[in-house]
């Protein structure tokens, strides 16, 4: 392994590195399992010296959000992390800060809603609060999605929340390698944050003025179409596509990593007959399922899911041309309606002429353990499907812990 | 890739050991991963950990179920034949045991080292925390991982004093530990069900979580009822104004012991 400057550090770790190499200055944190180490990680750093930054401890997660919403609003770079059912109580302020268009980036340690143990429910509970949301699949892409999140929040074509999930236990606490970055290349990739408009009293008059103009639009002064604040929030978001690939490319240059386009990562889909889709700890277990099938000759291929909102409709529409059967592994339940990634895949496809079939899985909810044979079953259930074989029922909830 | 799973429990410091492995190993440009997993996070209850071993980037994210190491903290979990599940054939087994492992009580197709880490740990660090001298055994039997990277990683985790007890440790387990020998054991099932469970379930009995166990001399006590209330788990009960004990629900957590103001409470070690 190449020695750059390497340390072996837990997920939590990882994401607290990122806050630090970002510089940001004001943080708000309430305890809550899985994520507390973060703040523990934080406030060693701001003791050590080694981060200026104002930590904010709250009496509860409504708390930390508001805090971090009014200190990016004044001009600071902002983080805020959470899990389980800390982040369904942060739910009424999150939508004040994406209103506002403010560049908060927050972390979810992912924890389900019916116990301690790991799914995407908590965050996928806040689809309807105008964040940008990514899933990450090693501490890796922890740290780097953190410097990423603030050079694409802040970048002045999105200003938009953006919030960071990660599995809480499989990576919050697993240590491994990460490569830290050097702060000065940090540095050149991430200038220092500005507020739009600037609210400090010396630039009031000018934030005065600028009301109603620009970004503002809408949501200021309304326009006159009571729409327009929901409208502009919306394309916002679906705007910022091209600044994620943007972003994601450049960290590729800088770095020498990258994630897929930024919004999704094709592997082994060259002449793929069926493929799954995967998100965050499973998107990387996948991996050595789609392996193990290659080796025995069999066309499958992974996209792995990183950027659910807003949602990568061209590029599922696109690989939808390329491939018969889909299989959408969903670490969630929106209950009475679905797996969030099944309904949002389907909705992509829907207007091709010709559309590949799409398969459901329910796997990994309430923490149950994913093993790579239980992906394999799946890819192979897709396969089937993709070479016209009758596969029933289309939507499952997998049957996990196999042997092997 | 070589995958380890680790059994101890909560206060041992296997999930520290677990990750002072996967710095030394990453030291030597080795790619570790390790994971630990939590159940009651009480101290005393068994926890497991698991540690993968490999050139390029792990990418499983799944426990470890066919590990080729199986390491015991605890030299009573060590006597339980769960430890053995899913160990690959001809696996190898590192266990805190205070005999030779001629006298390991378990059998099968596996090899089988032994070191008594609990009184190494009592020797150099003064408390039952075996972590780091199971360590040292790791290293001696296995050859996967320099005691000098071990050195290293635990002096970088617990720098100044601290730190060089631990390697005090280390030393002394690499030194005492023999190489493995083919298990000659009892081949037998577990009765107690499988160690790695995790959640909150209800604990049938904490006994075998003790290194220590309270026990009173009444004719000291002046019923103050203070070992009473500070009991965590309501192991002590009350009787014609004096205290009385659980040993069932017991788990050896010495608070009582560090309460009673008139020293009634003795902690001896318990018998293997
Ligand atoms: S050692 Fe004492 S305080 Fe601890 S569980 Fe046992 S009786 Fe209770
Ligand atoms: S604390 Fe000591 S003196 Fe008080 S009741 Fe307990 S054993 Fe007796």
């Amino acid at each position: 392994m190449e020695h750059k400057s390497f340390e072996v550090m837990t997920g939590n770790k990882a994401c607290a590195w990122g806050v630090k190499l970002s510089r940001v200055q004001v943080a708000s944190i309430y305890p809550v399992t899985p994520q507390t180490t973060i703040g523990e990680y934080i406030a060693e750093f701001i003791a050590n010296g080694e981060l200026k930054c104002e930590l904010v401890n709250a009496e509860g997660e409504l708390a930390t959000q508001a805090i971090v919403k009014a200190a990016s609003r004044v001009g600071a770079r902002t983080f805020v992390c959470t899990s389980g059912p800390g982040q369904l109580y942060m739910h009424h302020p999150m939508h004040g800060t994406s209103s506002g268009r403010l560049p908060v980036v927050m972390a979810t340690v992912h924890r389900g809603n019916k116990g301690m143990q790991p799914d995407h429910t908590d965050l996928m509970s806040q689809l309807w609060t105008g964040w940008i949301q990514w899933y990450c699949e090693n501490n890796q892409e922890v740290l780097d999605s953190v410097i990423m999140a603030y050079r694409t929040a802040e970048d002045k074509r999105v200003r938009l929340p953006i919030a960071i999930g990660y599995d809480g236990y499989i990576l919050s606490y697993t240590s491994e390698p990460v490569e830290i970055p050097d702060q000065a290349s940090v540095d050149e990739f991430l200038p220092p944050y500005e507020p739009i408009p600037n609210i400090l009293p010396d630039k009031w008059a000018e934030a005065q003025r600028g009301r109603g103009a620009g970004m503002m639009e809408g949501f200021m002064s309304g326009g006159g179409d009571p729409q327009a604040a929901w409208r502009i929030h919306h394309e916002a978001i679906l705007n910022s596509k091209e600044v994620i690939k943007e972003v994601n490319e450049e960290f590729g240059k800088r770095f020498g990593r990258k994630y897929g386009n930024g919004l999704v990562e094709e592997y082994r889909t060259d002449d793929a007959e069926a493929v799954v889709v995967a998100m965050g700890t499973i998107a990387s277990t996948a991996r050595v399922a789609i392996d193990r099938m290659r080796s025995e000759g069999k066309p499958v291929g992974l996209v792995k899911l990183k950027t659910f909102v807003p949602f990568p409709t061209e590029d599922f529409q696109e690989l939808g041309k390329r491939v018969r059967a889909i299989g959408m592994i969903d670490r969630n339940v929106c209950l009475g309606l679905g797996g969030a990634g099944f309904g949002e895949l389907r909705r992509a496809l829907y207007d091709l002429d010709e559309r590949p079939k799409v398969l459901g899985f329910y796997a990994g909810l309430a923490g149950a353990e994913v093993r790579v044979r239980d992906i394999e079953k799946m890819a192979e259930k897709t396969l089937k499907a993709a070479r016209g074989e009758k596969v029933d029922p289309i939507v499952e909830w997998a049957k996990l812990g196999g042997g092997g | 890739m070589i995958e380890v799973r680790l059994h101890g429990r909560g206060g041992q410091g296997a999930v520290t050991a677990n990750e002072i492995l996967a710095e030394a190993a990453y030291y030597e440009g080795k790619y570790a991963q390790a994971i630990p997993m939590y159940g009651t996070e009480r101290r005393g209850a068994p926890v497991t950990a698991y540690l993968r071993l490999d050139e390029v980037r792990v990418r499983e994210r799944d426990l470890v179920h066919e590990p080729d190491i199986v390491v015991v903290l605890d030299p009573a979990i060590a006597q339980r034949p769960a430890i053995l599940e899913g160990l690959k054939e001809g696996g190898l087994v590192i266990a805190n045991y205070p005999h030779p492992p001629e006298l390991y009580p378990l059998g099968g197709n596996f090899m089988v080292s032994t070191v008594d880490a609990t009184a190494i740990a009592l020797e150099t660090l003064k408390r039952p925390i075996t972590n780091t001298a199971i360590l040292g055994a790791f290293s001696k039997v296995t050859g996967l991982v320099k005691v000098e990277s071990i050195e290293k990683a635990i002096l970088h985790r617990f720098p100044g004093p601290l730190g060089e007890m631990n390697v005090n440790a280390v030393r002394r387990a690499y030194e005492r530990t023999p190489m493995p020998i083919q298990a000659r054991g009892e081949v037998r099932k577990d009765e107690e069900g499988p160690l790695s469970g995790s959640g909150y379930g209800l604990i049938r009995s904490a006994a075998g979580w003790r290194t220590f166990r309270p026990v009173w001399d009444l004719d000291k006590c002046t019923g103050c009822r203070i070992c009473w209330i500070f009991c965590p788990d309501n192991a002590i009960g009350w009787a014609e104004e004096k205290p009385t004990v659980d040993y069932r629900k017991c788990k050896g957590c010495g608070i009582c012991v560090n309460e009673c103001p008139t020293k009634a409470i003795e902690f001896k070690r318990e018998g293997i």
